[in-house]
C-alpha cells in the first residue's frame, strides 16, 4: 500500500506537473496561442463556445469543492497528500477556463452572471448529490463520486473536446491536454484506492450504486441539454466556423457529417462504458439511471 | 496596463489578482523547488546525529506534522466557504504547500529510522498544540471565515514561519534545507491571513471584539507550543531568542493587544 | 470611499530621486521577471540601501529602481502585501495598507 501510495506523492505531482508537462505554459497553452480570430468575430460560435466552457467551469468547482471537502476525511496522510495535489489541480482548471471566458470577450465583473445565464441546471444538480456525500465526510462515497463518477466523465468530455478542436483552435487543445494528463492521476487514484476500501466496507456499495444512477442521471440529461441546446453541435464548439468539415473523427464518426444526436449518443455510449468497466473493476455494480 | 515586470507599478487589482493565482504559485515554486526531491538539495550531505540529538529532532518534526495536518486539514476545509474566486484558488495553492510539507516531514522522519511515523506523532505529540489543532477545525467546521483565517493563517502559520526560521539556522543540514523551503512557502499563506483579515477588520471593525476573545483563548496554546519546541530543541532558556515577539508583532499590526 | 494611496500626492520632494540598476540577488521565492526586486534579509546587521524597505510581515527585503521616500507605494509580493513608507524618528518604515 505505502508504495502504491508513493506513486500519488506531491513529489512525483511536482516532477510530473509543474515540472513537466505545465513548464513554459501560460494558463495551460502557449504563451503565443491565442482563440481564433474567426472564431471571436462570429457571435453564434463565441456564444457556443462561452456556453460549453460555463460547463466546464461549473464541473471544476465541483470538483474542487469535492476534493478539498474529502481531505479532512481521508483516512490517512498519503491520501490527504494526493487529495492536496487534486485540490490544486482543480483549482488550476477552474483558473484556466475562467481565463478562457474572459479571453472569449467576457468582462471579469460579468463573470458570475455569465455562469448563471449559461449552467445547465441539471449539472447543479449532479453537484449536489457529490457535495452532499462530502458534507458528510464519507470518504468512499465521496471518492467514488469525485474521481470515478465526476473524472471519469471529465476525461471523457475533454477528450471528446481535444479531438474536435485539436486542428482548428490549438490554444484549447493545448490547455485541454494538460486537464487531461490530471485527470488521469485523479481516475488511477480513485480506482486503486477505492477498490481496496470497497473491498473492507462492503456493506457501503448499496449506498454508493445509488448515487452512481443519480449522479448518472443528472449527467446524461446534461449531455442532451447540452447538445439540443445549439444548433452547432455542442460536440465541436471549441472550432471555428467551418472547421467542422476539415475536423477529423470521434468514436468512429466523421466529424464533418456527424450529426448532434450521433454525437450525443457517442459521447453517453463512451462514458457508461467506463463507468462500467471501472467500477467493475474496484467491485461494485453499475446502475442504470434508465 | 501598467509595466508588468515592475511589481510596484502594478495596481492594486492587478496586484491581487496576479499574486493569487495559480500561474504566480507555479512559477514561485519553481524558483525554489526544481532539483530538490522532497525539498532538499541533492549536494546537501547528512550528517550522523547522536541519539539526543536524533530523539530531540524527531519529537519536534512530529509536532510540525500535527501542525502541517491541521493546516492541511483547515486550509482546504476553507475552501469552500472562501468568499471569492481569488481566496479559494489562493487556499488550493496552500493546500498543496501543506501537503507538501507534512510529506517532506514524514520522508525526514523516515531517513531518521522512524518505521511507524502515525504512532509516533501520537506518542510525541504536543498536548497545546493538539487542542490548538482541534479548536481550529471547530471554526472551519463551523464555516466562520474570520476565525478560521486568524487560527489558521495569522496565529498558525506565524509560528511556524518564526519557529521553522529559527529552526533552520541551528538545524543539520538536510533538516534546515528542508525547512527554508517550507519558510518560502509560509511567507504566503500568513500575508494572506493578515492582507486578507486587516482588510475585513478594516469594513467591520464590529468583528474585532469577537476576534480578539478567540485570539486571548489561543494566545495560551500558542505560547506554550513555543515554549515546549524551544525545550525540545535543547536550547537554554536564557538563550531563547523572543519568538514570541514576531507572532505578537503581527497581531499587534491587526489591532489586537495583548 | 478614496483609496488615499491611489489619489495624487503632494509633490514634497526637493531634491531628484536617485534612480538604480537592479541586478539578481538570489532571492528565488517569486516569478523570475520579479526577482531582482527582492532580496532576502541578512539579520539586524544587514543595512538597508535608499532604494529598499523591510517587509514586516515576511522579513523580506523589498527593492525599487527609484530612492524611496516617505509617502511611496511598493509591494511585498512573497507575502502578497501592499506597503506604505513612513517616516518615523528619521527613518523609513514600511507599514501594510490592508
Amino acid at each position: 500500500m505505502a508504495d502504491f501510495l508513493s506513486n500519488y506523492s506531491i513529489q512525483k505531482w511536482l516532477e510530473s506537473c509543474p515540472q513537466g508537462y505545465l513548464e513554459d505554459t501560460v494558463y495551460g497553452h502557449g504563451a503565443d496561442e491565442r482563440e481564433p480570430e474567426e472564431l471571436l468575430k462570429n457571435e453564434q460560435f463565441r456564444e457556443a463556445q462561452i456556453r460549453t466552457t460555463v460547463q466546464l467551469i461549473a464541473g471544476e468547482r465541483c470538483a474542487l469543492a469535492a476534493s478539498s471537502g474529502l481531505i479532512n476525511a481521508a483516512p490517512d496522510a498519503a491520501s490527504k497528500t494526493f487529495l492536496a495535489t487534486q485540490t490544486l489541480d482543480e483549482g488550476r482548471h477552474v483558473e484556466i477556463f475562467t481565463q478562457r471566458l474572459f479571453d472569449l470577450g467576457i468582462a471579469q465583473d460579468d463573470l458570475e452572471s455569465t455562469i448563471k445565464t449559461y449552467i445547465n441546471p441539471n449539472l447543479g444538480k449532479f453537484a449536489e448529490v457529490l457535495l452532499e456525500k462530502v458534507d458528510k465526510k464519507d470518504f468512499v462515497a465521496g471518492v467514488v463520486g469525485q474521481n470515478i463518477v465526476l473524472e471519469g466523465m471529465a476525461f471523457s468530455v475533454f477528450e471528446m473536446l481535444h479531438a474536435t478542436s485539436s486542428d482548428m483552435n490549438p490554444k484549447f487543445a493545448h490547455t485541454l491536454a494538460g486537464t487531461i494528463a490530471d485527470e488521469r492521476r485523479h481516475v488511477g487514484f480513485g480506482e486503486n484506492r477505492i477498490g481496496e476500501l470497497i473491498r473492507r466496507y462492503p456493506e457501503k456499495k448499496p449506498e454508493i450504486e445509488r448515487m452512481q444512477r443519480d449522479m448518472t442521471k443528472h449527467m446524461l440529461a446534461t449531455f442532451h441539454d447540452s447538445f439540443a441546446a445549439s444548433p452547432l453541435a455542442a460536440a465541436s464548439p471549441s472550432v471555428a466556423p467551418g472547421a467542422r468539415k476539415s475536423a477529423g473523427t470521434y468514436q468512429g464518426l466523421n466529424l464533418a457529417e456527424a450529426s448532434n444526436e450521433e454525437m450525443e449518443g457517442a459521447l453517453s455510449s463512451v462514458v457508461l462504458n467506463e463507468f462500467k468497466t471501472r467500477l467493475g473493476r474496484i467491485g461494485l455494480e453499475y446502475q442504470s439511471p434508465v | 496596463m501598467s509595466n508588468q515586470s515592475n511589481p510596484h507599478e502594478l495596481g492594486d487589482a492587478d496586484f491581487h489578482s496576479t499574486v493569487h493565482s495559480f500561474e504566480f504559485w507555479f512559477e514561485a515554486v519553481e524558483g525554489y523547488l526544481h532539483g530538490r526531491p522532497y525539498g532538499v538539495s541533492p549536494s546537501t550531505k547528512d550528517v550522523e546525529l547522536d541519539e539526543r540529538q536524533r530523539e530531540g529532532l524527531i519529537t519536534t518534526l512530529c509536532n510540525y506534522c500535527v501542525g502541517e495536518t491541521a493546516a492541511l486539514e483547515a486550509s482546504s476545509g476553507m475552501i469552500r466557504f472562501a468568499p471569492d474566486r481569488h481566496a479559494k484558488i489562493f487556499l488550493s495553492t496552500q493546500v498543496v504547500d501543506e501537503g507538501r510539507h507534512l510529506e517532506v516531514l514524514l520522508h525526514r522522519m523516515a531517513q531518521l529510522g522512524v518505521a511507524e511515523p502515525e504512532a509516533e506523532i501520537e506518542k510525541r505529540a504536543n498536548r497545546s498544540l493538539l487542542k490548538f489543532k482541534d479548536r481550529l477545525l471547530d471554526f472551519v467546521d463551523a464555516r466562520d471565515w474570520e476565525a478560521s483565517v486568524l487560527a489558521q493563517n495569522v496565529i498558525l502559520e506565524c509560528l511556524e514561519f518564526t519557529v521553522f526560521r529559527h529552526h533552520s539556522g541551528t538545524a543539520d543540514p538536510v533538516t534546515a534545507d528542508m525547512l527554508r523551503g517550507i519558510v518560502s512557502d509560509e511567507r504566503r499563506h500568513m500575508g494572506f491571513g493578515e492582507n486578507d483579515l486587516g482588510r475585513r477588520l478594516l469594513m467591520a471593525p464590529h468583528t474585532h471584539d469577537r476576534l480578539h476573545k478567540i485570539k486571548r483563548e489561543l494566545d495560551t496554546l500558542v505560547l506554550d507550543t513555543f515554549e515546549e519546541t524551544l525545550g525540545e530543541l535543547g536550547v537554554d532558556r536564557a538563550e531563547r531568542p523572543d519568538l514570541a515577539g514576531d507572532y505578537l508583532a503581527a497581531v499587534a499590526r491587526l489591532g489586537f493587544r495583548s | 470611499m478614496t483609496d488615499p494611496l491611489e489619489t495624487e500626492r503632494p509633490v514634497q520632494e526637493r531634491k531628484p530621486r536617485r534612480s538604480f540598476e537592479l541586478e539578481e540577488t538570489g532571492f528565488n521565492e517569486v516569478p523570475k521577471r520579479f526577482r531582482k526586486f527582492y532580496r532576502r534579509w541578512r539579520g539586524p546587521g544587514d543595512t538597508l540601501g535608499p532604494n529598499e524597505a523591510l517587509c514586516p510581515v515576511c522579513k523580506v527585503v523589498i527593492r525599487s529602481v527609484k530612492e524611496l521616500r516617505a509617502g511611496d507605494r511598493v509591494y511585498c509580493m512573497p507575502c502578497m502585501s501592499r506597503l506604505e513608507l513612513v517616516e518615523e524618528d528619521g527613518m523609513l518604515l514600511a507599514k501594510v495598507i490592508y
